[in-house]
């Protein structure tokens, strides 16, 4: 039964974009449009193909999800526990608020042009650019998530005895979590939309380069097959792990900050 | 000791006298470090120039002309963005939000077509419409729409359906339940869609004028870039934070505030 009703659930979400692929396949060619202006299923289906086959797509692939990756637990293992060491003091977080507010307007796509500057354009820079699009959203989340635990929590913890290491184990991680865990979730989001920019600008391998050189060459089922990656790839990143994980953290510790 | 807590108390009053000071003083402090450590020469002073240079750069582009041209074009492209993914995307979002085929049609697309993002049009849309000003508009409304869209759908979605019968209890028309149940029950979401848009949009159109740009504060920064001049890429940084900030906390966060505590209640 409830595999039943995955499967219908399943079918009423793919449904449309069955529909849309219909349109698409037989609306291109009867209209005849100019390959260069936009591609017809077939062709950049067979640009999926191949790019599999000679794993150039592969590499692009990779090559993004692998910068991703290194610049996002980068920060992560700065900015959590920075965030939680000035949230404990309501003087230091109140001070310091406006600062990280104003460094995660400028998250990600500014840092381009200063990015590629200081590291060359390659790896180097762009992983600065997610880093600095991760970190300073993170810590503004995990700084307002630690000075909004209520003061009663804290105090009931202390009057229990609870040592300094049992307080941050207990109180003031669990209490931010849900904070850091959307922090994460949105930092990520601008990280992504960072990294598409700055790899077109700024390398020689990815995602965003693969779309910016097929520009160059009129290459449009090429760059139709980059935006669809790109949409799917970010469709499962924020559907499979981060959608969960956020659910599931306010779910179990949520009710910290309701107390 | 006890100066500095004096000092600290008397800094802690005058922001509750006035709060806009707690949203600058703490930059003095950074502004202060940054001075010192080009002073200090840590940085090659080319990699990292001081804030006096900067405050020099923002002065000659100003008097040249150029800044307020550029700083006017960014924000013109930002405005007709914004208005477009407004007005396209709540109509929209009320259309999915309350008709149950709209919904099971549109809503898959609309993850996914959120989920390209702007940026990845961008090629595309060189292809289409060339450098200029279609294609920047085009990405700023298509990153505005669907937070828009999305927020409007969860808001009118999460109107009880008690508020429903009751105003057809009550003989409302449908035009009179959009108008005073619907909009209204989601007007705190749509707020706080459009502020979520905006940040992004604020953040594709810097991309965009990086990328295609003939004008603007990205272009003025990627100009600069290309040029080797740290100062006008750290100018441009620092104006991008403040415009975005003041847009950010003294229009949009107060409307958000306003239409929450004004309209937010329905929705509990």
């Amino acid at each position: 039964m409830r595999l039943r009703q995955q499967l219908s659930s399943a079918f009423t979400f793919s449904a449309p974009f069955a529909v849309l692929l219909v349109l698409w396949a037989l609306l291109v060619p009867y209209f005849n449009v100019n390959p260069r202006l936009f591609p017809d299923l077939g062709s950049v289906m067979q640009a999926g193909i191949e790019g599999f086959q000679d794993g150039s797509l592969i590499g692009h692939i990779g090559a993004s999800l692998l910068r991703v990756a290194v610049g996002t637990v980068l920060a992560l293992v700065v900015a959590i526990p920075l965030g939680v060491a000035m949230g404990v003091s309501p003087v230091v977080s109140s001070f310091l608020t406006p600062l990280f507010r104003f460094f995660s307007v400028l998250a990600g796509i500014a840092w381009i042009p200063i990015a590629t500057l200081w590291f060359g354009y390659g790896f180097g820079a762009i992983t600065f650019i997610i880093f600095n699009a991760v970190f300073f959203i993170v810590t503004y989340n995990t700084l307002l998530g630690v000075s909004t635990i209520p003061r009663q929590v804290r105090d009931a913890a202390a009057s229990l005895g609870a040592g300094r290491w049992a307080m941050l184990t207990e109180v003031l991680l669990p209490g931010a979590l849900p904070n850091i865990v959307t922090g994460i979730r949105t930092g990520l989001g601008f990280a992504w939309r960072g990294l598409i920019a700055a790899e077109m600008i700024a390398t020689n391998v990815g995602l965003g380069y693969m779309l910016f050189v097929a520009r160059d060459f009129y290459r449009t089922e090429v760059i139709v097959l980059g935006m669809i990656v790109i949409g799917v790839l970010w469709l499962l990143l924020d559907r499979l792990l981060l959608a969960p994980l956020e659910r599931a953290t306010i779910e179990r510790w949520g009710m910290v900050q309701r107390a | 000791m006890s100066p500095l807590l004096q000092a600290w108390s008397a800094y802690v009053r005058l922001t509750v006298r006035w709060p806009s000071i707690a949203s600058i003083v703490p930059f003095v402090p950074v502004a202060a470090v940054w001075w010192m450590v080009t002073e200090l020469e840590l940085f090659p002073r080319v990699f990292l120039p001081g804030p006096v240079e900067v405050v020099r750069s923002f002065g000659s582009l100003v008097y040249k002309g150029i800044l307020p041209e550029y700083l006017q074009d960014s924000m013109v492209r930002l405005a007709v963005g914004a208005f477009w993914g407004i007005a396209l995307g709540i109509p929209l979002g009320i259309l999915v939000g309350t008709s149950q085929r709209a919904h099971t049609a549109l809503w898959p697309l609309l993850l996914f077509f959120q989920a390209i993002g702007d940026i990845a049009w961008l090629p595309i849309l060189v292809i289409w419409f060339g450098y200029g000003l279609i294609t920047m508009t085009f990405v700023i409304v298509y990153t505005v729409i669907f937070p828009v869209v999305l927020n409007t759908v969860l808001g009118v979605r999460s109107i009880p359906i008690t508020m429903h019968r009751a105003a057809l209890s009550l003989g409302a028309s449908r035009a009179r339940i959009l108008w005073e149940v619907v909009l209204p029950g989601a007007l705190p979401n749509i707020v706080t869609g459009l502020r979520n848009g905006l940040g992004y949009g604020w953040r594709a159109l810097i991309a965009a004028e990086i990328i295609v740009g003939t004008s603007g504060i990205g272009f003025l920064m990627f100009d600069a870039r290309r040029a080797g001049s740290v100062v006008e890429i750290l100018l441009g940084m620092i104006i991008l934070g403040i415009l975005w900030y003041i847009v950010d906390s003294w229009i949009l966060a107060p409307i958000e505030r306003a239409t929450g505590q004004r309209w937010g209640l329905v929705t509990r």
